[in-house]
Order: C-alpha cells, then structure tokens, then sequence
C-alpha cells in the first residue's frame, strides 16, 4: 500500500484532536506529567495518555465514516469528548492495579 | 521490491524497533508482574541474564512494544493510519489490563506508525512487516532463551536500564 498525500492531509484532524484534548484536560485539573520517576508511573497526566485516545477515538469516526457539515468540527468534539473520558471515566475503566502487583517488591 | 530482501529489512527494523523501544522504556529493570518475575528468576537458573529474562517475561505478560509492532502493521494493513492509531489505544487499554503503565508499546506502536509509512515509500509493505515482527520475537521468544536473553542483558547495560 503506497500512502499519498491524502493520508497526510487527514492528519491535520489528529493534530487538532490532540492540541484540544491536552489543552481541555490540563483545563481540568489534570496534571501535565505523570509523577517521577515516569517510566513506572500509573498516574494519568494531559500528555499521556489523552492523546493517544484522541487519536484513536478520532480513527474511529473517520473509519465510521462521521461527517458534520463544517471541516474540523468533529476533530474539535473528539478533543473535548477525550478530555472529560480521561477526567471522569478512566478511573472507572482502568483502576490502578493492586499494589502486590506493582513490581516494587519483585527484586528484593 | 522483492518480497525476500523485504521480509529481511522489516525484520531487522521490527527487531529493533520492539528492542530498543521496550529496553528505554525499563522492561529489562524489573518484572511488572509475578509472572515476569517467574519467568526472568527460571532463564537466569538455566544459565540466562535476568535483565533479558525480565525482558522476556515482561513482553509475555502484557503488550509491550512487540505486541505494538505486530498489532500496528496488522491495523496498517486493514484501515492505513488510521488503523495503526485504533492499534496505538488498544494496545495502551491492554497494556492497563496488564496491570503495565502503557508507555512501551504506545510509543513502540507510535514509532511503528512512523517506519510504516516511511516504508510505504520504498516499497515495504505491511504484510511484509508483519512476517518480519513474527520472525523476530521468535529470535527473541523461541530459540534460544540462554543466548538471547544474553544479548537483552548487553543492550540494557547500553542503555543503563540494567536490573
């Protein structure tokens, strides 16, 4: 599969998707960056992982093929959807794990 | 391009895409989860590295970036880049069903996304990079856990990620 130019231009509502999801999420109260050190760090932080579900919510209305009158709409309603999904229902989805599982212990 | 020399330049980018992506991102430093644990403490009886062998029960346990690899070229060749994004969350909601951060195969998906599409240029193909990823976490998973754990271990000392 060659990817043209036409792959590139619908990234444009990823980037938008994105930019209003992270600003929204910080606009909420949640932090920027997960707490330190962050490569084991479970707390969820406006550029990890709100991204990464604005892009995939934003793939999954351009695979379903939703299409509002003005160019961009959706990409802004993505944004501010994924911002109050990772406020308010990710705690619900994905609770932290018990803490015997956490790995702290496992190299004593 | 021929679909041989093809299979060997995804495999070798796959290899190194999932290695070195799950080496920064700590797996080698310690197991996530029991089973990880299990898994890294019986390589090191049979002679392995317990870097590499927390390594190889991290990547059994939940979708690092192997998992990333393989699932991003397969959602590539489904929907284009729009699949490899519905690849990128899924793979993060795995990983935290996994009781896993998420971070490793989340950026090993998003890197993945980035040598599909520079690959698309030069005639690599999804479904050769797809072969390619199978091929290498065998290398890694099936052959020969002593050797290649050795190896996982000498990459982690490279990037100070150790156990």
């Amino acid at each position: 599969m060659i990817v043209g130019i036409h792959e590139i231009y619908i990234l444009k509502d990823y980037i938008l998707a994105i930019i209003i999801s992270i600003l929204i999420a910080y606009a909420l109260k949640i932090p920027l960056l997960p707490k330190k050190p962050y490569r084991f760090s479970f707390q969820k932080s406006a550029l990890f992982p709100t991204p990464i579900f604005a892009i995939g919510f934003m793939a999954f209305a351009q695979v379903l093929n939703i299409n509002l009158p003005y160019e961009g709409v959706i990409a802004i309603i993505v944004g501010v959807f994924t911002a109050f999904f990772v406020k308010y229902i990710f705690d619900f989805l994905f609770p932290l794990p018990p803490e015997s599982n956490l790995g702290d212990d496992t190299n004593e | 391009m021929n679909e041989i020399i093809g299979i060997i330049i995804c495999t070798i980018l796959a290899w190194l895409n999932f290695v070195l992506v799950d080496t920064y991102f700590g797996l080698p430093e310690q197991a996530g989860v029991k089973g990880a644990e299990t898994v890294g403490e019986s390589i090191e009886k049979r002679g392995g590295d317990i870097a590499g062998g927390f390594f190889q029960g991290n990547i059994l346990c939940s979708p690092d970036a192997s998992a990333g690899t393989l699932i991003t070229s397969i959602g590539y060749l489904l929907l284009g880049i729009r699949g490899a994004f519905i690849a990128a969350m899924l793979i993060y909601i795995g990983n935290r069903l996994c009781a896993d951060p998420g971070y490793a195969g989340t950026v090993g998906s998003l890197t993945m996304t980035v040598i599909l599409f520079l690959g698309s240029f030069v005639g690599l193909t999804p479904e050769m990079f797809i072969v390619g990823i199978v091929i290498a976490i065998t290398t890694i998973q099936g052959l020969d856990h002593k050797s290649s754990s050795k190896i996982l271990g000498k990459i982690a000392n490279v990037f100070n990620r150790h156990a």
